[in-house]
């Protein structure tokens, strides 16, 4: 069963009079243990597929289903459950939180939930990155290869079966890009789970499992 | 790094600490309109307080008084002994003055005249404050004179008077301003002994603490003293006056001017909301992505709204803990002044304001923080991850 599942979905903005058909049927899976890659141009739907895949948006017409439970009807409350335990994102920007250290941004998505204490999943995490040695650092004592490293240790600590990565290496130097794929390749395997990214790096294309072709909101 | 290790363990808490810590300058900025606040509430409820207290002590020789005379369903004249004695049981631990009057007329050697209320009683010092000689205890001999009578007169302390035929030496000289009786006459304080002939007191005075403990007993008293008989009418077996209307006209007046002096201050405090509620809608915009990937993780909307809304409360403790010091500072040095005694500040009458001003601190900049945190946690987490 596939851990992600869109199916004929259709996505509409209205900007001023104009309306904006931005997915158009689009079919899309992703399991366990695959890494996915979402290419296309500019404007040609793939981040507007990303939030989706990752339950921040919701789709004007279709089904998403998510470990073969349908979600789309979801409010945003329940949208935000599923996205507590089920998905891990990284961003282009590392998005971390400057006042907080390595240890506590990845510690950030269960931070609020006192039942179960993940620092020593976090700690293991960023070992597990090769961070080791930087866990009380603060993001602007981190390289922009360091910084990603921890946003994917943060985007882990929830133990979740989708990581989806809008431009993983957008902000990085072709050396760093290739260990940060490296360690999502290693990772994706240890853990088990579908990562979803989205890219223009061609650099990418290679470690990727199977390529996906957006063109104005199509599927190729 | 203590109070972060305890903020650990509440989430909102250790966030929004960590979010103030990231503009100390704009935290200050915005703590200070509160500080400003809270002063403006603490020490003008202080004063208040401070201003009620001198006039009451001021003005307390008049209502804190409580005049018993026969009542006019009595079958006796004047108050007997023992009525007396039950007055004092029945009222507990005050001053119980029982005393005769009478008048006279004294004069000085070169043949001046002049009418005084003539007052025999045992407990002077009660009743008297003397501006020379002394007020005793027990005024078994001798004499008090009023000062403004001695002056005119040319008496001076250990002077000889003549009333009922015996002659008294003058003790002391009582100061002419004290309370309602008098009427412009001079008064001649005697010995109860000077007056035994009486069978009954004409009148007994009851000195309480305060305006309020005068009405209370006054109003123990009449209970006990005048039944209401069957056909609902009171049987007034003694007449007992206090002056509760002119105790609570002054109430009523400090209380005006209290409300006054606290509708001041809480211009201020609203001031100082709106600088927190623009602090915070700035604060949020700011970091509108931040709160859009806090949402993205699965971070709950209830989340976000206690995080900023802990921030604000934060802003407010902060500024309100540095108003209150500032204001126990004021109230100390006021009621050095006017009460001459700065550790009144710490009774609960004042020190209440410090804990209202606190109190309106965080509440008014928890109100503030409710528009943006709101606005902030129902942010949709794909606007707002595109900053």
């Amino acid at each position: 069963m596939s851990v992600i599942a869109l199916t004929d979905v259709v996505k509409r903005y209205q900007t001023g009079h104009e309306t904006v058909e931005a997915l158009k049927d689009v079919d899309f899976r992703a399991e366990r243990g695959e890494m996915v890659t979402i290419i296309g141009p500019s404007g040609s739907g793939k981040s507007t597929l990303l939030n989706m895949i990752g339950l921040l948006d919701t789709p004007t017409e279709g089904q998403i289903r998510l470990d073969g439970r349908d979600v789309t009807d979801f409010t945003e409350d329940e949208l935000t459950e599923e996205r507590r335990s089920e998905i891990g994102f990284v961003f282009q920007d590392f998005h971390l939180l400057p006042m907080l250290t390595a240890t506590e941004n990845v510690e950030l998505p269960t931070m609020w939930d006192t039942s179960v204490d993940r620092h020593d999943r976090a700690v293991d995490l960023l070992h597990r990155v090769g961070l080791g040695d930087r866990l009380d650092h603060r993001p602007d004592q981190l390289s922009g290869g360091q910084r990603q490293r921890v946003a994917i240790a943060r985007a882990l600590i929830n133990e979740p079966d989708i990581l989806l990565a809008d431009e993983p290496t957008g902000n990085l130097d072709q050396d760093t890009g290739r260990t940060i794929l490296e360690e999502l390749t290693r990772l994706k395997e240890d853990e088990n789970i579908a990562i979803v990214s989205v890219t223009h790096d061609e650099q990418m294309i290679g470690y990727a499992d199977r390529v996906v072709r957006l063109i104005d909101g199509e599927i190729q | 790094m203590g109070i972060t290790e305890l903020l650990w363990r509440f989430p909102s808490a250790q966030m929004a600490w960590r979010n103030l810590g990231r503009n100390r300058i704009r935290t200050a900025l915005a703590s200070l309109g509160i500080v400003i606040g809270v002063i403006s509430i603490a020490s003008l409820g202080i004063t208040g307080v401070a201003i009620q207290q001198q006039a009451t002590s001021d003005l307390g020789s008049l209502t804190n008084e409580v005049t018993i005379t026969s009542g006019e369903d009595s079958s006796t004249a004047g108050v007997t002994a023992d009525q007396v004695d039950e007055v004092r049981n029945v009222a507990g631990n005050v001053d119980v003055v029982p005393q005769y009057s009478d008048a006279t007329t004294i004069s000085s050697r070169n043949g001046q005249e002049e009418n005084v209320s003539v007052i025999g009683l045992t407990q002077a010092n009660v009743l008297y404050d003397v501006s020379a000689g002394e007020s005793p205890e027990r005024l078994q001999s001798g004499v008090l004179l009023t000062d403004s009578t001695a002056n005119q007169l040319g008496i001076e302390i250990g002077d000889p008077i003549k009333y009922n035929g015996q002659m008294y030496r003058v003790r002391g000289l009582i100061e002419s301003d004290q309370g309602f009786g008098g009427g412009g006459r001079g008064q001649l304080v005697v010995p109860e002994s000077a007056l035994s002939d009486r069978d009954n007191y004409d009148s007994v005075t009851i000195v309480t603490e305060d305006g309020d403990a005068a009405t209370e007993i006054a109003a123990i008293l009449r209970d006990h003293f005048n039944e209401e008989t069957h056909n609902g009418e009171v049987d007034e077996e003694l007449s007992i006056t206090d002056y509760s209307d002119v105790q609570e006209n002054i109430n009523s007046f400090m209380n005006t001017l209290r409300l006054a002096l606290l509708g001041i201050g809480s211009i201020s405090l609203v001031v100082a909301s709106v600088a927190i509620l623009n602090v915070m809608l700035m604060s949020t915009i700011e970091r509108r992505g931040e709160i859009g990937v806090l949402r993205a993780v699965g971070i709950r909307r209830g989340e976000v709204l206690r995080m900023i809304l802990t921030e604000a409360a934060f802003l407010g403790a902060i500024g309100g803990l540095a108003g209150v010091l500032i204001s126990l500072v004021i109230g100390l040095a006021l009621f050095r002044v006017l009460a001459g005694d700065a550790m009144v500040v710490f009774e609960w009458e004042s020190a209440r304001y410090l804990v209202y001003g606190f109190l309106f601190a965080i509440g008014a900049s928890v109100v503030s923080g409710l528009y943006p945190a709101w606005k902030a946690a129902n942010d949709r987490p794909v606007e707002a991850l595109r900053g």
